[in-house]
Protein backbone atom coordinates (compact mmCIF):
# COMPACT_ATOMS: atom_id res chain seq x y z
CA UNK A 1 0.00 0.00 0.00
CA UNK A 2 1.33 3.12 -0.79
CA UNK A 3 2.06 5.85 2.04
CA UNK A 4 -0.77 8.21 0.55
CA UNK A 5 -0.08 11.43 -0.66
CA UNK A 6 -2.12 13.90 1.24
CA UNK A 7 -2.02 17.37 0.90
CA UNK A 8 0.69 17.38 4.27
CA UNK A 9 2.48 13.83 3.42
CA UNK A 10 5.93 14.01 3.98
CA UNK A 11 5.81 17.33 6.05
CA UNK A 12 6.51 16.06 9.81
CA UNK A 13 10.38 17.89 10.16
CA UNK A 14 9.65 20.41 6.97
CA UNK A 15 6.37 22.45 8.95
CA UNK A 16 7.57 21.26 12.68
CA UNK A 17 8.81 24.53 14.28
CA UNK A 18 12.03 24.80 15.49
CA UNK A 19 13.90 23.87 18.48
CA UNK A 20 12.79 25.73 21.78
CA UNK A 21 10.84 28.20 19.32
CA UNK A 22 7.53 26.55 19.64
CA UNK A 23 4.54 28.25 21.10
CA UNK A 24 3.18 32.06 20.31
CA UNK A 25 4.61 33.48 17.06
CA UNK A 26 6.22 37.05 17.67
CA UNK A 27 3.70 39.47 16.55
CA UNK A 28 5.96 41.24 14.31
CA UNK A 29 5.00 38.53 11.75
CA UNK A 30 1.73 40.64 11.72
CA UNK A 31 2.61 44.58 12.27
CA UNK A 32 4.66 44.00 8.88
CA UNK A 33 3.09 45.32 5.85
CA UNK A 34 3.28 44.22 2.26
CA UNK A 35 3.04 46.10 -0.87
CA UNK A 36 2.20 45.03 -4.09
CA UNK A 37 5.23 44.41 -6.32
CA UNK A 38 7.25 43.12 -3.08
CA UNK A 39 9.31 39.86 -2.91
CA UNK A 40 8.88 37.52 -0.17
CA UNK A 41 9.59 33.91 0.54
CA UNK A 42 7.04 31.20 1.84
CA UNK A 43 8.16 29.88 5.00
CA UNK A 44 5.94 27.42 6.36
CA UNK A 45 4.53 28.47 10.13
CA UNK A 46 3.36 24.91 11.15
CA UNK A 47 1.54 26.65 14.37
CA UNK A 48 -1.09 28.64 12.03
CA UNK A 49 -2.99 25.95 10.63
CA UNK A 50 -5.13 28.42 8.58
CA UNK A 51 -4.15 29.62 4.97
CA UNK A 52 -0.57 27.29 4.69
CA UNK A 53 0.66 26.52 1.23
CA UNK A 54 1.24 23.64 -0.39
CA UNK A 55 4.73 21.93 1.25
CA UNK A 56 5.76 22.61 -2.55
CA UNK A 57 6.26 25.92 -2.46
CA UNK A 58 8.28 26.21 1.31
CA UNK A 59 11.38 27.86 0.50
CA UNK A 60 10.28 29.57 -2.62
CA UNK A 61 10.39 33.24 -3.40
CA UNK A 62 7.77 35.06 -5.65
CA UNK A 63 5.97 38.29 -6.04
CA UNK A 64 3.13 40.16 -4.16
CA UNK A 65 -0.03 40.62 -6.68
CA UNK A 66 -2.73 40.82 -4.34
CA UNK A 67 -3.19 41.84 -0.44
CA UNK A 68 -6.22 40.83 1.43
CA UNK A 69 -7.52 41.21 5.04
CA UNK A 70 -4.89 38.26 6.36
CA UNK A 71 -3.24 36.83 3.93
CA UNK A 72 -0.83 37.97 0.34
CA UNK A 73 -1.08 36.49 -3.27
CA UNK A 74 2.26 35.28 -4.01
CA UNK A 75 2.95 34.74 -7.62
CA UNK A 76 5.98 31.83 -7.92
CA UNK A 77 7.57 30.15 -10.66
CA UNK A 78 6.73 26.94 -11.16
CA UNK A 79 8.48 24.21 -13.60
CA UNK A 80 5.95 21.83 -14.62
CA UNK A 81 7.64 19.56 -17.22
CA UNK A 82 9.04 21.49 -19.64
CA UNK A 83 7.89 24.99 -18.97
CA UNK A 84 7.47 27.32 -16.40
CA UNK A 85 4.18 28.42 -14.74
CA UNK A 86 3.47 31.55 -12.82
CA UNK A 87 1.70 30.23 -9.85
CA UNK A 88 -0.79 32.27 -7.95
CA UNK A 89 -1.36 31.74 -4.79
CA UNK A 90 -2.58 33.24 -1.13
CA UNK A 91 -0.99 32.48 1.66
CA UNK A 92 -1.62 33.76 5.53
CA UNK A 93 0.48 36.31 6.21
CA UNK A 94 2.45 33.62 9.54
CA UNK A 95 3.84 31.57 6.37
CA UNK A 96 5.54 34.71 4.46
CA UNK A 97 8.85 36.96 5.08
CA UNK A 98 10.03 39.68 3.54
CA UNK A 99 12.39 38.61 0.87
CA UNK A 100 16.15 39.38 1.25
CA UNK A 101 16.92 38.76 -2.56
CA UNK A 102 16.57 42.46 -3.91
CA UNK A 103 18.64 44.15 -0.92
CA UNK A 104 21.74 43.66 -2.85
CA UNK A 105 20.80 44.68 -5.80
CA UNK A 106 18.60 48.22 -4.59
CA UNK A 107 21.39 49.00 -2.20
CA UNK A 108 24.24 48.96 -5.33
CA UNK A 109 21.75 51.08 -7.50
CA UNK A 110 21.18 53.65 -5.02
CA UNK A 111 24.74 54.14 -4.33
CA UNK A 112 25.68 53.94 -7.90
CA UNK A 113 22.85 56.83 -8.93
CA UNK A 114 24.59 58.54 -6.35
CA UNK A 115 28.10 58.08 -7.36
CA UNK A 116 27.03 59.24 -10.68
CA UNK A 117 24.93 62.53 -9.21
CA UNK A 118 27.79 63.65 -7.24
CA UNK A 119 30.11 62.97 -10.26
CA UNK A 120 27.43 65.33 -12.96
CA UNK A 121 27.50 68.01 -9.77
CA UNK A 122 31.30 68.05 -9.60
CA UNK A 123 31.59 68.21 -13.14
CA UNK A 124 33.56 64.96 -12.95
CA UNK A 125 33.52 61.84 -15.58
CA UNK A 126 31.00 59.77 -14.66
CA UNK A 127 32.41 56.61 -13.32
CA UNK A 128 31.96 52.79 -14.50
CA UNK A 129 29.49 51.08 -12.70
CA UNK A 130 29.08 47.92 -14.32
CA UNK A 131 29.79 44.78 -12.20
CA UNK A 132 32.82 42.92 -13.22
CA UNK A 133 33.53 39.15 -13.00
CA UNK A 134 36.30 37.79 -11.11
CA UNK A 135 39.09 37.45 -13.74
CA UNK A 136 42.13 35.00 -14.26
CA UNK A 137 44.83 35.68 -11.21
CA UNK A 138 47.88 38.17 -12.69
CA UNK A 139 50.90 36.28 -13.04
CA UNK A 140 53.46 36.86 -10.34
CA UNK A 141 57.06 36.09 -9.17
CA UNK A 142 57.63 33.77 -6.75
CA UNK A 143 60.72 34.24 -4.53
CA UNK A 144 61.52 31.80 -2.18
CA UNK A 145 63.59 32.87 0.95
CA UNK A 146 65.62 29.98 1.19
CA UNK A 147 66.71 28.01 -1.29
CA UNK A 148 67.77 24.05 -0.21
CA UNK A 149 69.51 22.25 -3.28
CA UNK A 150 68.62 18.08 -2.15
CA UNK A 151 70.80 15.66 -4.34
CA UNK A 152 69.26 11.94 -4.57
CA UNK A 153 70.94 9.58 -2.19
CA UNK A 154 70.99 5.81 -3.10
CA UNK A 155 68.96 3.66 -0.88
CA UNK A 156 71.32 1.97 1.46
CA UNK A 157 69.66 -1.09 3.43
CA UNK A 158 72.19 -0.97 6.55
CA UNK A 159 71.95 2.68 6.93
CA UNK A 160 68.30 3.18 6.91
CA UNK A 161 68.69 0.58 9.87
CA UNK A 162 66.49 -2.82 8.75
CA UNK A 163 68.94 -4.98 8.75
CA UNK B 1 16.84 12.46 53.19
CA UNK B 2 17.11 9.41 51.00
CA UNK B 3 17.58 9.12 47.68
CA UNK B 4 15.50 11.97 45.25
CA UNK B 5 15.58 12.06 41.59
CA UNK B 6 16.48 15.32 40.34
CA UNK B 7 14.16 16.47 38.57
CA UNK B 8 15.86 19.51 36.94
CA UNK B 9 18.81 18.23 35.06
CA UNK B 10 21.21 20.03 32.61
CA UNK B 11 18.97 18.38 30.02
CA UNK B 12 15.89 19.85 31.60
CA UNK B 13 17.61 23.19 31.64
CA UNK B 14 19.27 22.69 28.03
CA UNK B 15 16.01 21.90 26.29
CA UNK B 16 13.43 24.45 28.17
CA UNK B 17 12.11 26.81 26.03
CA UNK B 18 11.44 30.21 28.27
CA UNK B 19 7.75 31.99 27.79
CA UNK B 20 8.48 35.33 26.59
CA UNK B 21 9.44 37.83 29.24
CA UNK B 22 6.47 39.97 29.43
CA UNK B 23 4.55 36.92 29.93
CA UNK B 24 7.18 35.33 32.68
CA UNK B 25 7.09 38.53 34.23
CA UNK B 26 2.99 38.11 33.90
CA UNK B 27 2.47 41.54 32.71
CA UNK B 28 1.07 40.83 29.47
CA UNK B 29 -1.64 38.54 27.64
CA UNK B 30 -0.39 37.88 24.12
CA UNK B 31 -3.40 36.63 23.24
CA UNK B 32 -5.64 39.50 23.87
CA UNK B 33 -2.95 41.73 22.76
CA UNK B 34 -2.25 39.71 19.15
CA UNK B 35 -6.07 40.26 18.57
CA UNK B 36 -5.98 43.66 19.34
CA UNK B 37 -2.97 44.57 17.47
CA UNK B 38 -3.21 42.85 14.35
CA UNK B 39 -4.04 45.02 11.42
CA UNK B 40 -5.74 44.07 7.99
CA UNK B 41 -3.25 43.82 5.77
CA UNK B 42 -5.05 45.96 2.84
CA UNK B 43 -5.52 48.77 5.49
CA UNK B 44 -1.45 48.40 5.06
CA UNK B 45 0.52 51.08 7.36
CA UNK B 46 -3.23 52.35 9.17
CA UNK B 47 -2.61 52.59 13.06
CA UNK B 48 -4.80 50.68 15.68
CA UNK B 49 -4.99 52.52 18.86
CA UNK B 50 -6.26 51.24 22.16
CA UNK B 51 -6.98 52.58 25.10
CA UNK B 52 -4.75 50.72 27.75
CA UNK B 53 -6.28 50.81 31.21
CA UNK B 54 -3.77 49.55 34.08
CA UNK B 55 -4.59 50.04 37.72
CA UNK B 56 -1.83 49.75 40.17
CA UNK B 57 -2.34 50.49 44.19
CA UNK B 58 -2.55 53.76 44.05
CA UNK B 59 -2.36 55.04 40.68
CA UNK B 60 -4.91 54.55 37.17
CA UNK B 61 -3.18 54.72 34.20
CA UNK B 62 -4.70 55.09 30.47
CA UNK B 63 -3.07 55.20 27.61
CA UNK B 64 -3.71 55.32 24.01
CA UNK B 65 -1.25 53.39 22.26
CA UNK B 66 -0.94 51.76 18.68
CA UNK B 67 1.73 49.34 17.79
CA UNK B 68 4.88 49.52 15.57
CA UNK B 69 7.56 46.93 14.61
CA UNK B 70 9.67 48.89 17.23
CA UNK B 71 7.94 49.24 19.81
CA UNK B 72 4.75 50.85 21.06
CA UNK B 73 4.24 54.53 20.65
CA UNK B 74 1.82 56.15 23.50
CA UNK B 75 0.21 59.31 21.60
CA UNK B 76 -1.37 60.52 24.51
CA UNK B 77 -1.63 59.39 28.37
CA UNK B 78 -2.98 60.56 31.31
CA UNK B 79 -2.67 59.33 35.53
CA UNK B 80 -4.79 59.60 38.19
CA UNK B 81 -1.91 61.25 39.86
CA UNK B 82 -2.51 64.04 37.59
CA UNK B 83 -5.68 64.85 38.72
CA UNK B 84 -4.76 66.81 41.84
CA UNK B 85 -3.78 69.73 39.57
CA UNK B 86 -7.97 69.83 37.93
CA UNK B 87 -8.73 69.93 41.44
CA UNK B 88 -9.06 66.56 42.80
CA UNK B 89 -6.69 65.83 45.74
CA UNK B 90 -8.49 62.08 47.06
CA UNK B 91 -9.72 59.28 46.33
CA UNK B 92 -7.40 58.79 43.36
CA UNK B 93 -8.16 55.36 42.42
CA UNK B 94 -12.11 55.29 42.91
CA UNK B 95 -14.79 55.43 39.83
CA UNK B 96 -15.48 58.15 39.73
CA UNK B 97 -11.64 59.14 39.35
CA UNK B 98 -11.11 56.41 37.25
CA UNK B 99 -14.03 58.00 34.88
CA UNK B 100 -12.22 61.56 35.40
CA UNK B 101 -8.65 59.65 33.87
CA UNK B 102 -10.73 58.48 31.12
CA UNK B 103 -12.06 61.52 30.37
CA UNK B 104 -8.75 63.29 30.57
CA UNK B 105 -6.98 60.97 27.69
CA UNK B 106 -10.21 61.34 25.61
CA UNK B 107 -9.42 65.43 25.78
CA UNK B 108 -6.00 64.79 25.49
CA UNK B 109 -5.87 62.61 21.74
CA UNK B 110 -8.67 65.05 20.55
CA UNK B 111 -6.89 67.93 21.40
CA UNK B 112 -3.73 66.44 19.54
CA UNK B 113 -5.35 65.23 16.52
CA UNK B 114 -7.53 68.45 16.24
CA UNK B 115 -10.61 67.04 17.24
CA UNK B 116 -11.64 68.33 19.86
CA UNK B 117 -14.08 71.08 18.56
CA UNK B 118 -15.85 68.47 16.35
CA UNK B 119 -16.35 65.92 19.02
CA UNK B 120 -17.08 67.46 22.48
CA UNK B 121 -18.90 63.88 23.89
CA UNK B 122 -21.11 64.28 26.63
CA UNK B 123 -20.14 67.08 28.51
CA UNK B 124 -23.32 66.91 31.33
CA UNK B 125 -22.46 62.92 32.34
CA UNK B 126 -25.94 61.17 32.99
CA UNK B 127 -24.92 58.08 32.96
CA UNK B 128 -26.84 57.25 29.94
CA UNK B 129 -25.00 55.16 26.90
CA UNK B 130 -23.55 57.52 24.97
CA UNK B 131 -22.73 56.84 21.35
CA UNK B 132 -20.57 59.40 19.28
CA UNK B 133 -21.99 60.56 16.17
CA UNK B 134 -19.68 61.38 13.39
CA UNK B 135 -19.94 65.08 12.05
CA UNK B 136 -21.50 65.55 8.62
CA UNK B 137 -18.33 67.50 6.99
CA UNK B 138 -15.47 66.79 8.95
CA UNK B 139 -13.20 63.91 9.97
CA UNK B 140 -14.56 60.76 11.53
CA UNK B 141 -14.51 60.10 15.44
CA UNK B 142 -11.62 58.73 16.73
CA UNK B 143 -11.46 55.22 17.01
CA UNK B 144 -10.08 52.98 19.16
CA UNK B 145 -10.48 49.74 20.90
CA UNK B 146 -10.37 48.79 25.06
CA UNK B 147 -7.78 47.38 26.09
CA UNK B 148 -8.09 46.05 29.69
CA UNK B 149 -5.09 43.91 30.32
CA UNK B 150 -5.08 41.41 33.07
CA UNK B 151 -7.79 43.13 34.98
CA UNK B 152 -11.10 41.01 35.29
CA UNK B 153 -14.16 42.24 33.54
CA UNK B 154 -16.66 41.83 35.64
CA UNK B 155 -19.92 44.04 35.49
CA UNK B 156 -18.98 47.65 37.56
CA UNK B 157 -15.46 46.96 37.22
CA UNK B 158 -13.29 50.48 36.94
CA UNK B 159 -11.93 49.22 34.18
CA UNK B 160 -15.47 50.88 32.11
CA UNK B 161 -15.49 54.03 33.94
CA UNK B 162 -12.73 54.60 32.34
CA UNK B 163 -14.16 53.34 29.00
CA UNK B 164 -16.85 55.70 30.25
CA UNK B 165 -15.13 58.56 30.67
CA UNK B 166 -13.29 57.96 27.63
CA UNK B 167 -16.68 57.63 26.10
CA UNK B 168 -18.17 61.19 27.24
CA UNK B 169 -14.83 62.22 26.36
CA UNK B 170 -15.62 61.65 22.13
CA UNK B 171 -13.91 58.67 21.35
CA UNK B 172 -15.47 56.05 19.47
CA UNK B 173 -14.93 52.94 21.27
CA UNK B 174 -17.23 49.49 20.40
CA UNK B 175 -18.63 48.69 23.84
CA UNK B 176 -21.49 46.94 25.93
CA UNK B 177 -23.49 48.62 28.38
CA UNK B 178 -23.21 44.88 30.31
CA UNK B 179 -20.46 45.67 32.11
CA UNK B 180 -21.36 49.01 32.92
CA UNK B 181 -22.32 49.82 36.66
CA UNK B 182 -25.81 50.00 37.14
CA UNK B 183 -26.82 46.75 34.74
CA UNK B 184 -28.81 44.39 36.30
CA UNK B 185 -27.95 40.78 35.08
CA UNK B 186 -31.27 39.59 35.99
CA UNK B 187 -33.54 41.79 33.80
CA UNK B 188 -31.05 42.77 31.44
CA UNK B 189 -31.62 46.43 31.75
CA UNK B 190 -29.32 49.71 32.39
CA UNK B 191 -29.87 51.20 35.19
CA UNK B 192 -28.36 54.89 33.67
CA UNK B 193 -29.28 57.21 37.31
CA UNK B 194 -26.89 53.79 39.17
CA UNK B 195 -24.01 55.04 36.68
CA UNK B 196 -24.73 58.25 37.10
CA UNK B 197 -24.89 58.03 40.80
CA UNK B 198 -21.16 56.07 40.56
CA UNK B 199 -19.53 58.63 38.09
CA UNK B 200 -20.52 61.45 40.68
CA UNK B 201 -18.93 59.42 43.52
CA UNK B 202 -22.70 59.35 45.23
CA UNK B 203 -21.61 55.68 46.48
CA UNK B 204 -18.56 57.26 48.07
CA UNK B 205 -20.51 60.20 49.45
CA UNK B 206 -23.26 57.09 50.81
CA UNK B 207 -20.81 55.32 52.19
CA UNK B 208 -18.65 58.16 54.38
CA UNK B 209 -22.54 59.43 55.70
CA UNK B 210 -23.02 55.96 56.83
CA UNK B 211 -20.00 55.79 58.85
CA UNK B 212 -19.91 59.24 60.07
CA UNK B 213 -23.42 58.25 61.76
CA UNK B 214 -22.66 55.25 62.70
CA UNK B 215 -18.92 55.16 63.27
CA UNK B 216 -17.55 58.37 64.05
CA UNK B 217 -13.59 56.84 64.56
CA UNK B 218 -13.41 54.60 61.38
CA UNK B 219 -14.84 57.29 60.04
CA UNK B 220 -12.09 59.72 60.57
CA UNK B 221 -9.49 56.99 60.20
CA UNK B 222 -10.43 55.95 56.80
CA UNK B 223 -11.12 59.26 55.20
CA UNK B 224 -8.56 61.14 56.98
CA UNK B 225 -7.71 62.48 53.44
CA UNK B 226 -10.90 63.69 52.66
CA UNK B 227 -10.95 65.37 55.95
CA UNK B 228 -7.81 67.32 55.81
CA UNK B 229 -9.25 68.74 52.42
CA UNK B 230 -12.24 69.48 54.16
CA UNK B 231 -14.74 67.32 51.94
CA UNK B 232 -17.50 65.82 53.22
CA UNK B 233 -20.22 63.30 51.30
CA UNK B 234 -22.41 66.30 49.98
CA UNK B 235 -19.30 67.70 48.82
CA UNK B 236 -18.49 65.11 46.10
CA UNK B 237 -20.87 65.61 43.43
CA UNK B 238 -20.22 69.39 43.08
CA UNK B 239 -16.48 68.32 43.21
CA UNK B 240 -15.54 65.51 40.94
CA UNK B 241 -18.21 68.17 38.22
CA UNK B 242 -16.06 70.91 38.88
CA UNK B 243 -13.00 68.53 38.04
CA UNK B 244 -14.98 67.47 34.91
CA UNK B 245 -15.18 71.08 33.74
CA UNK B 246 -11.21 71.48 34.39
CA UNK B 247 -10.27 68.63 32.79
CA UNK B 248 -12.83 69.97 29.50
CA UNK B 249 -10.89 73.44 29.79
CA UNK B 250 -7.68 72.66 29.62
CA UNK B 251 -6.43 69.05 29.31
CA UNK B 252 -2.87 69.67 27.66
CA UNK B 253 -0.26 70.24 29.76
CA UNK B 254 2.42 72.47 28.59
CA UNK B 255 5.77 71.05 27.86
CA UNK B 256 8.68 72.03 30.40
CA UNK B 257 11.86 73.37 28.64
CA UNK B 258 14.18 71.27 29.28
CA UNK B 259 18.01 72.30 30.01
CA UNK B 260 21.02 70.19 29.07
CA UNK B 261 22.61 69.60 32.84
CA UNK B 262 26.22 70.71 33.01
CA UNK B 263 27.52 67.68 33.84
CA UNK B 264 27.08 64.15 32.14
CA UNK B 265 26.43 62.06 34.49
CA UNK B 266 26.50 58.07 34.21
CA UNK B 267 23.72 55.92 36.02
CA UNK B 268 24.87 53.17 35.03
CA UNK B 269 29.01 50.98 35.14
CA UNK B 270 30.89 51.85 32.01
CA UNK B 271 31.75 48.67 30.27
CA UNK B 272 35.38 47.55 30.59
CA UNK B 273 37.03 47.66 27.06
CA UNK B 274 38.58 43.87 25.67
CA UNK B 275 42.17 45.14 27.33
CA UNK B 276 40.90 46.44 29.99
CA UNK B 277 39.30 42.95 31.12
CA UNK B 278 42.24 41.23 29.92
CA UNK B 279 44.21 43.25 31.91
CA UNK B 280 42.07 42.45 35.50
CA UNK B 281 41.92 38.76 34.32
CA UNK B 282 46.02 38.67 34.34
CA UNK B 283 46.05 40.34 37.83
CA UNK B 284 43.79 38.06 39.34
CA UNK B 285 45.71 35.01 38.04
CA UNK B 286 48.94 36.69 39.40
CA UNK B 287 47.10 36.88 42.90
CA UNK B 288 45.91 33.09 42.60
CA UNK B 289 49.28 31.93 41.72
CA UNK B 290 50.88 34.31 44.56
CA UNK B 291 48.44 32.66 47.31
CA UNK B 292 49.11 29.05 46.02
CA UNK B 293 53.09 29.87 46.72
Amino acid sequence: MPGGQGLRARTRHMFARGFRQKGFIPLTTYLRTYKLGDFVDIKVNGAIHKGMPHKWYQGKTGVVWNVTKRAIGVEVNKRVGHRIMKKRIHVRVEHVMPSRCREEFLQRRSANDAAKHEAKAKGEPIPKTKRIPQGPRAGFELIPEKVETIAAIPYDIIKEGLV
Amino acid sequence: MGYVKVVKTSAYFSRFQVKYRRRREGKTDYRARLRLVKQDKNKYNTPKYRLVVRFSNRDVTCQIVRSTIKGDIVEAAAYAHELPEYGLKCGLTNYSSCYCVGLLVARRILTKFGLDKHYPGQEEPDGEDFNVDPVEDGPRPFYCLLDTGLKRTSTGSKVFACLKGALDGGLDIPHNEKRLVGYDRSSKKFDAEVMKKYIFGGHVAEYMEEMEEEEPEKYTKHFSKFLEEDISGGDLEDLYAEVHKNIRENPMKEKKTRTKPATQERWHEVKLTLEQRRENLKQKLATLMDDEE
